[in-house]
């Protein structure tokens, strides 16, 4: 059984990190006084979503549904959350050195081309996508159904197995 | 578990007496039965609840007073106490009550009680029988097992059974069953891991991990008001900011563009991040992950689903002006080298530029007025934390079974 205690720095720790990945995503175009500062900043942020995927893959593998080995119905439940994680994550490190690519010599340089603009509002929008859904799941695994037996969990498996 | 114990000691005193000596364990044990084989022979043939239906029955027409033990302190218990001196105080004791209890007017229930609790130890040595019906004859309810308030609970006697949790048995020790076998515990100190158990498990109880999402979901839905009634104030100042410096008909556009340019960046940034809390809070509102939900809540015209609408589409007009802004941030004279602005350009960029951030602010202040106008609507605390409940309450679950 999942410890009030454990969430509750795991949910902390989770948005903070989603904090941090708004915050770069919002103001990194603000920071952008020399390209390394910018360059750490988007290694952080990509290090950040990797960790949170990290982070909810864990809090998959410590729920009962797991343990009792019905990985099919937690992925097939979280799927939207999974795999826009994995979006976000490949959108914004292909943004990332595209962007550092074309500004490293000159952070004051006009880079935008279209395909370019067209990847930003692609990123920005998985970003908020990603911060719903991956919001969405944390709080969803702080329910103690999934951390135990119960009729709900023999009714899934029942229906999985079906 | 204890109860249980608790009874068979109560219904054979003699087991009792053993258990404790050999500190636990003695349960079902037939060392010590000097009373039985007498008995044996003349109750042949009956069931333990003929012989309470016999007593029952003997006792209500032999005796028409009431079932009033004598006082304690007695001449003839204080020789059997005598008697009995070698056994510990609680043996002595029990045996003492279940003598006080027994011994109505006419002293002729003591060997009938006796008799009884011997019977039943008999039935459990002729042969093996299954847990269920040993529990079922343990549990069965004859006359002497109802005792008297006033045999025991005397406060002055024994001051230690008045504590709260104290159950039924007047005596100083209590049998916990560990490791399959029952162990003496004095019974202070099992009170006092009992309470200290319990304090733990109200503290646990009180604040789940259900309660700590919710409440972590209901900050973030006070931040997403809060938020969007930011959001919709601060785009309409940006427009009218925008307006002003174009001036009447967009004849300035020049000087909106130099006293705008430092202000391009952190308005566009402000306004990024503050809509992607709005929109996260407005998708959280609807609970935009299931689908079904969402889709009706569309076709209803549902205020959370219209403002995620809204919110969707202000994020994606904003976004798309990504260029522009950087353009503006970027903006020196077209008469200066290297700028990126031509002479006569000036009006087809901007023109659309403060077209979408005039629909922009039009979209989060509708959305606002859509989600403020029902605050407390929220579709996915509904759905996440109330559904499920409802559906499977708490008392559904199964506990685990320890090995």
């Amino acid at each position: 059984m999942l410890q009030t205690s454990n969430y509750s720095l795991v949910l902390f720790l989770q948005f903070l990190l989603l904090f941090y990945d708004l915050f770069v995503n919002s103001f990194s175009e603000l920071l952008r006084v020399a390209p390394a500062v910018q360059l750490v900043l988007f290694i952080i942020q990509d290090i950040t979503i990797l960790f949170n995927v990290i982070i909810i893959f864990l809090m998959f593998f410590n729920t009962f549904v797991f343990q009792a080995g019905l990985v099919n119905l937690l992925f097939h439940k979280f799927k939207g959350t999974i795999l826009l994680s994995a979006a976000y994550l490949a959108l914004s490190i292909a943004f990332h050195v595209w962007m550092m690519n074309l500004r490293w010599r000159d952070s004051s340089r006009f880079v935008w081309t279209e395909g370019l603009q067209t990847l930003f509002v692609f990123q920005r929008l998985a970003a908020v996508l990603y911060c719903y859904f991956y919001k969405r799941t944390a709080v969803h695994l702080g329910d103690p159904l999934f951390y135990q037996d119960s009729r709900w969990l023999r009714k899934e498996f029942a229906h999985f197995r079906g | 578990m204890i109860w249980e114990r608790s009874k068979c000691a109560h219904l054979v005193p003699s087991l009792q007496c053993q258990a404790s000596q050999s500190g636990g364990c003695a349960y079902g044990s037939q060392d010590e039965i000097p009373l039985s084989r007498p008995k044996k022979r003349k109750s042949k043939g009956k069931t333990p609840l003929d012989g309470i239906v016999q007593a029952a029955v003997r006792r209500q027409s032999e005796s028409s007073e009431p079932l009033t033990p004598e006082p304690p302190g007695g001449p003839p218990r204080r020789k059997r106490k005598k008697k009995k001196a070698p056994a510990d105080s609680e043996t002595s004791f029990t045996q003492q009550n279940v003598a006080s209890l027994f011994q109505n007017g006419n002293g002729m229930d003591v060997p009938e009680a006796e008799e009884t609790g011997i019977r039943k130890q008999r039935k459990r040595s002729k042969k093996p029988r299954p847990a269920e019906t040993q529990a079922s004859n343990d549990l069965e309810v004859g006359e002497e097992d109802i005792i008297d308030d006033k045999d025991w609970k005397s406060p002055e006697q024994h001051p230690v059974f008045a504590a709260p949790t104290g159950i039924s048995r007047p005596v100083s020790k209590v049998f916990v069953e560990k490791d399959r076998c029952f162990q003496a515990i004095d019974r202070a100190e099992w009170i006092k891991t009992t309470e200290n158990t319990n304090v733990l498990m109200d503290v646990e109880a009180s604040w789940t991990t259900r309660d700590v999402a919710l409440s972590a979901h209901r900050i973030f839905r006070v931040i997403g008001l809060w938020s969007q009634g930011f959001l919709a104030g601060y785009a309409v100042w940006n427009i009218i900011v925008i307006y002003i410096l174009a001036g009447n008909q967009l004849s300035m556009i020049s000087n909106l563009l130099q006293q705008y340019k430092t202000l391009a960046y952190p308005a566009q940034s402000l306004l990024y991040f503050l809509l992607a809390i709005s929109t996260v809070s407005a998708f959280d509102r609807i609970d935009l992950a299931k689908a079904s939900v969402a889709l009706r809540g569309f076709i209803t015209l549902d205020p959370a689903a219209l403002a995620s609408f809204l919110y969707f589409a202000a994020l994606i007009l904003s976004l798309s002006q990504q260029m522009t802004y950087d353009r503006i941030n970027l903006y020196t004279p077209p008469s200066e080298n290297g700028s990126l602005w031509m002479a006569g350009t000036e009006e087809e960029v901007v023109q659309p530029w403060i077209v979408v951030n005039l629909v922009v602010a039009i979209l989060v202040v509708t959305g606002w007025i859509c989600l403020s106008y029902r605050p407390e609507l929220d579709h996915s605390e509904e759905l996440m934390f109330h559904a499920e409940i409802e559906e499977f309450p708490q008392r559904d679950i199964i506990p685990r079974v320890q090995p």
